[in-house]
């Protein structure tokens, strides 16, 4: 086997473990998915009510800047406090490092929406609620959805680090790696595809973008 | 395309909605919180007891309704024994007798492989209401090798046969080992009447490979690995008993076999069936012939019709 070069070696891994890498990839996905839709239930209300509460907007963006603030294997050390070992804990960990990127833009995009297209709006007799989804929402839709495009790409890093709490994912095969004598091409094995699901997650994202932006904002 | 854009967000607050109700149980996800017909099972980060962990794993799965997840990577036996303690795991993977008691349950070393293997089972089940099987039928020791052409030439066969090369034979040990309290080199130098004037502390997953290109003469390394078969490495034998004996058996908490009676007939068929040179093989498998331990876990149970002769 230490005949082969680094790639080789990458190469026989996958033909020989094809399933569980598969299993793998599954796990960290829908683990890195349920962290940021979590925060996506949390963060979008939230920075659509700051929006609109302007002076809540600083304390609440402080708060979730001092969340970002601490390192990942220490905030994930402190839920183990109170969750255990596992993967509910590496979710509320996502969710956490989600929350800023998705409450940030959701402020961000809620605020910069053009002042006299609301006041079209109102003077066409919608109520607050049909502003919010037919003028607020629609207009400040990219600038969310880079937020959870951001998010994603964080939550994808932070699930690899999860495997140290038992969590499993692809984490677990670069672990692996840094503990084998000859582990480079299991740390490669596990790094690729994770770094390939953060950059096929962006794409998608980017093409979900191009289809919920209305069309006449599109250009 | 406003009503469209309406209906989209009715879909997503829908969806997520449906999802945030199942948040204890995601679908998809063997949680490690998870719900009653769940087994948790931890695995340390080494070799060995992921791949017993998959094994009890998979053994499990395909015997019964239950599903399992692995608690994997945690980092000592300290750790593994809060987790049971704690209810956060049902079954602890792989248990060695000798860890457990020096660092769990906070006694003296026992050098007697039966007493030692007894008194675990006695204390366990006493302060925390688990569960010792008998061991899978391997032991984990430190051993002392030497490449077999010269163990011929010197006649060694045991660590006391040492003495006769130990002024021109270099002596390579895990650096852990050095200073391990009650069994490190000092008290080994004593217990032995052995001094190695060229003895390197180093990395213990070199030392094998040390051995055997001929840097190192004599190497201190895990019995268990997969390199002593691959590379023929003659081990010494402990004959003054210096090494406490790490057998390898599983840890269950009482709650869960309580719950589940028809669980512990199926733990037991591992019991003495994983020899020294199995573990040795498949510990091989993994580290140099880069398979998964899951893989070589599967392959190791349908070769033995996941033990189903055995009652």
């Amino acid at each position: 086997m230490s005949k082969l070069s680094i790639w080789q070696q990458f190469i026989y891994y996958y033909q020989h473990n094809g399933a569980y890498v598969l299993q793998q990839f599954d796990r960290t996905f829908l683990i890195s998915i349920y962290g940021v839709l979590f925060a996506a239930i949390i963060g979008i209300p939230v920075g659509i009510f700051i929006a609109r509460n302007s002076h809540l907007g600083d304390f609440v963006v402080e708060i979730a800047n001092f969340i970002q603030t601490i390192p990942s294997l220490a905030l994930l050390s402190i839920v183990m406090i109170g969750l255990g070992l596992g993967v509910n804990t590496v979710i509320v960990t996502v969710t956490l490092y989600s929350l800023l990127p998705i409450i940030k833009n959701t402020y961000t995009g809620m605020r910069s929406v053009d002042k006299n297209v609301i006041d079209s709006g109102k003077g066409m007799g919608m109520t607050n609620l049909q502003l919010l989804y037919m003028v607020r929402l629609p207009l400040s839709m990219s600038v969310i959805i880079a937020g959870l495009k951001n998010a994603l790409v964080i939550a994808i890093g932070i699930t690899s680090i999860g495997s140290f709490v038992g969590a499993g994912g692809l984490g677990d095969i670069i672990i692996r790696g840094t503990n084998a004598t000859n582990g480079g091409a299991l740390i490669l094995a596990g790094a690729v595809p994770t770094a390939l699901m953060a950059i096929v997650a962006d794409i998608i994202l980017n093409f979900a973008e191009k289809w919920i932006v209305p069309k006449g904002l599109r250009e | 395309m406003k009503k469209y854009f309406k209906k989209l967000l009715l879909v997503i607050i829908v969806f997520l909605l449906a999802i945030s109700t199942t948040a204890c149980g995601l679908p998809g996800l063997s949680s490690a919180q998870g719900g009653n017909d769940t087994i948790r099972i931890t695995a340390l980060t080494t070799t060995e007891s992921q791949i017993v962990a998959n094994i009890v794993s998979q053994l499990i799965e395909h015997e019964t309704h239950y599903k399992t997840s692995i608690v994997n990577n945690l980092g000592s036996a300290p750790m593994q024994h809060q987790a049971l303690y704690r209810h956060n795991a049902d079954i602890q993977a792989a248990a060695y007798d000798g860890g457990e008691l020096t660092a769990n349950l906070g006694m003296p070393a026992i050098k007697n492989s039966k007493k030692a293997n007894d008194t675990v089972r006695y204390e366990v089940k006493k302060r925390w209401d688990q569960t010792y099987l008998p061991t899978y039928g391997f032991s984990d020791n430190y051993a002392f090798m030497v490449k077999p052409e010269e163990a011929k030439k010197y006649n060694l066969k045991d660590i006391s046969d040492l003495k006769k090369v130990e002024d021109k034979y270099s002596l390579g040990v895990a650096s852990e080992w050095v200073n391990a309290p009650g069994v490190g080199y000092k008290e080994f130098e004593k217990a032995y009447g052995l001094s190695f004037p060229k003895m390197r502390a180093m990395n213990i997953g070199l030392v094998y490979s040390a051995l055997q290109t001929g840097r190192m003469n004599v190497v201190l390394g895990y019995s268990t690995d997969g390199r002593i078969d691959s590379y023929h490495l003659k081990l010494l034998k402990d004959n003054r008993h210096f090494f406490p004996p790490y057998n390898c058996g599983m840890l269950i908490n009482n709650y869960v076999l309580r719950e589940h009676p028809d669980l512990k007939p199926i733990l037991r068929r591992l019991v003495g069936r994983i020899g020294m040179h199995t573990i040795r093989h498949m510990n091989y498998e993994v580290d140099d012939e880069l398979l998964e331990p899951s893989t070589v876990a599967h392959q190791f149970l349908v070769k033995n019709n996941y033990f189903r002769d055995k009652k």
